[in-house]
């Protein structure tokens, strides 16, 4: 139940939570104990790399942030196409075929866009980082709920693509040197039918491309598919533990309960839930009545304690729930990036004791 | 020209926001407006989860075109659906259609090929301002679609236009290429983008607008910034902490409000933050705030 003692903390939620920032705010306090840390963020807001104080070289490579931690923090930021191209570098047998895929007309529309491919690579980037076991933990920041079930699942879907037979049709060789089907001089009169079918259902210039991928890209997929099994053993490991962050507005509890459920259910870690971004109550309830806009302001305070309040009923006492205030300011450096870290360990102190 | 003609005039209507801005609740409050002035109005929601029955006090689709008031309809879609309803209207055959349809290749295909399932989405949209519609909604004149929060609302929009340069030929890159030239049309075809006045939502948006512009050439019809807070009083060293949170909030929703307008010139609904919880009642006030900003142009 505690981040503090796991190698892998991975940060999820909706979107708009504050997650990223929370994320970074938990890696800073890491190093400030004297743990080597790693932060890895997808699509990170511009003000979060300026508040870690890293250029782009971040999303190059795994980068030092300039803090006088006790530990070393370091950070790294998510591209999944870089990831990608990076991959290709690394693994393709020659240059002749690396120029091939990176030349594709289909690797390079549709790198960017195909569904998956940048929860797909991110798990590739945990992979490595983790493999190379120069940090103490790694905290992994993950995109909004709905696609960090994505990113969760990418690498079984990758395994289940790599065996579900689609591969073994797209590996045979089915166009000759001239592009032409092979089928058309086999089967002649029918292969010449199949082929302009195949010519107007989707054009066979595009089944050309795939080809020519899918066959460049052969040598790497026994690797792609270890690595992915790794990575689905990895994120299931008691090593691993999940953080859920949450916002306190009324949809929102509803919303955590069942993310924190799909992902007991899927058999990963669930540590702490993060109520973040918390209205104070009014502290002086006479000025309710003073304006509309104290009006408003008591009754978010009072509907985001409610809201903690019925989360923590509905989970029950056995699991730690942290309430985080909304703060006037977010962090903009690495010092109240630290002050929310301790904000969230005194937070978890508190609850871990009740337990 | 005032806003309310061109929203008076489109077909269909994009609403694309980032998760947790208000964006189903001002989709609703849209949708009645345009009922209220005499428009058949069909919402399309695409995300797993249904939402919009409970902002709208109905019954939940499950698929259906479900009346939620007069000349308003509502209907939650499954894009897989619509592929598989793709599959079988093409293939005809019913045992090729089973196999087709249980075979790991075309589940694996149709989940990861990118704008598809969007295309599909926008395909069913098209059918029914073109009259092709099931008997309970023959002809809506508008069809606004909720699009899910996940990504950049750009990867929806430029879909079609994806599918069509990639598979240029047969009977979907036909259907893709017809799709993208509807929403080419600025006649037929605009969005609505929805943000708060926060940091990261509005660098989204900006963003969003850049890559409209590059990709689509073209722009919102509106952009609707939710959730604002009140005007505050002067700060004083006696202020709690809600009132010093109150205060920096709207000094950031007016700096980002500053910098939205700076990089968009046109029109911009502000929404004032409620202290209601979200449900028809909500969807009724921001609709209220809709109609008074549309007046004041």
């Amino acid at each position: 139940m505690d981040p503090r003692t796991h190698s892998l903390v991975i940060v999820v939620g909706s979107g708009g939570v504050g997650k990223t920032t929370l994320a970074a705010a938990m890696a800073a306090s890491s190093a400030s104990a004297g743990d080597n840390t790693l932060v890895m963020t997808f699509d990170p807001s511009l003000r979060l790399k300026d508040t870690l104080g890293v250029g782009l070289e971040a999303a190059e490579s795994v980068t030092r942030v300039k803090a006088d931690t006790a530990g070393a923090l370091h950070a790294s930021l998510l591209d999944a196409r870089r990831t990608f191209d990076g991959l290709i570098d690394r693994y393709a047998p020659d240059e002749e075929a690396r120029q091939r895929i990176l030349t594709n007309r289909f690797y390079d529309r549709l790198s960017a866009n195909l569904a998956g491919v940048l929860e797909y690579m991110a798990s590739e980037r945990l992979f490595e980082v983790a493999h190379e076991g120069n940090h103490d933990r790694i905290v992994l920041d993950t995109p909004p709920t709905r696609q960090a079930l994505d990113f969760l699942g990418a690498p079984a879907r990758i395994v289940g693509f790599l065996d579900s037979g689609a591969l073994r049709i797209a590996l045979k060789p089915w166009f000759d040197k001239e592009g032409k089907l092979k089928a058309t001089s086999r089967l002649g009169i029918v292969g010449r039918n199949v082929e302009g079918f195949l010519d107007r259902m989707v054009g066979l210039e595009l089944l050309r491309d795939m080809a020519d991928f899918f066959r460049a890209f052969a040598p790497l997929y026994e690797g792609f598919r270890e690595r992915a099994l790794e990575v689905h053993d990895l994120l299931r490991s008691p090593e691993t533990l999940f953080v859920l962050v949450s916002g306190p507005g009324e949809g929102r509890v509803a919303d955590t309960l069942f993310f924190a459920r799909r992902l007991t259910d899927a058999g990963y870690n669930l540590g702490p839930i993060v109520i973040n971004r918390v209205h104070p109550i009014l502290e002086d309830p006479n000025l309710e009545t003073e304006s509309e806009g104290h009006r408003l302001l008591a009754w978010l305070g009072k509907r985001d304690h409610r809201a903690v309040a019925e989360l923590r009923d509905l989970v029950g006492e056995s699991h730690p729930v942290i309430e985080i205030p909304f703060l006037p300011d977010e962090p903009t450096d690495l010092k109240s990036l630290r002050a929310l870290g301790e904000m969230f360990e005194s937070g978890l102190d508190e609850a871990l004791e009740k337990l | 020209m005032g806003i309310l003609n061109r929203l008076d005039k489109l077909q269909l209507l994009v609403v694309t926001g980032k998760g947790g801005v208000g964006k189903s609740t001002v989709t609703a409050a849209l949708g009645a407006h345009l009922a209220n002035r005499g428009r058949k109005v069909l919402l399309i929601e695409v995300d797993p989860r249904e939402n919009l029955h409970q902002l709208l006090d109905t019954p939940p689709s499950g698929g259906e075109i479900v009346e939620a008031a007069a000349n308003l309809w509502i209907q939650h879609i499954d894009p897989r659906e619509l592929l598989d309803d793709l599959v079988r209207e093409k293939l005809k055959v019913g045992a090729l259609v089973r196999k087709v349809l249980a075979s790991p290749v075309h589940l694996h295909f149709t989940e990861g090929a990118p704008g598809l399932k969007q295309t599909a989405v926008f395909g069913r949209a098209l059918r029914m301002v073109e009259g092709h519609g099931p008997k309970e909604l023959r002809r809506p004149d508008v069809v606004i679609l909720d699009a899910p929060a996940s990504g950049h609302g750009i990867a929806w929009m430029a879909a079609p236009q994806l599918v069509s340069e990639v598979i240029s030929s047969g009977p979907i890159g036909k259907m893709a290429a017809e799709i993208a030239t509807f929403l080419a049309d600025r006649e037929r075809f605009g969005s609505i983008v929805v943000t708060t006045a926060e940091e990261m939502p509005v660098q989204e948006v900006l963003e969003l607008l850049d890559a409209m512009s590059t990709r689509l050439d073209r722009r919102p019809e509106l952009v609707v910034v939710n959730s604002i807070y009140p005007e505050a009083p002067e700060a004083r060293a006696t202020d709690d902490d809600a009132t010093r949170l109150w205060i920096r909030r709207r000094q950031v929703n007016e700096a980002e409000l500053a910098r939205l307008s700076a990089g968009f010139d046109g029109p911009v609904a502000e929404i004032p933050l409620e202290p209601i919880d979200a449900g028809p009642v909500l969807v009724g006030v921001v609709g209220e705030h809709l109609t008074e900003a549309f007046e004041d142009g």
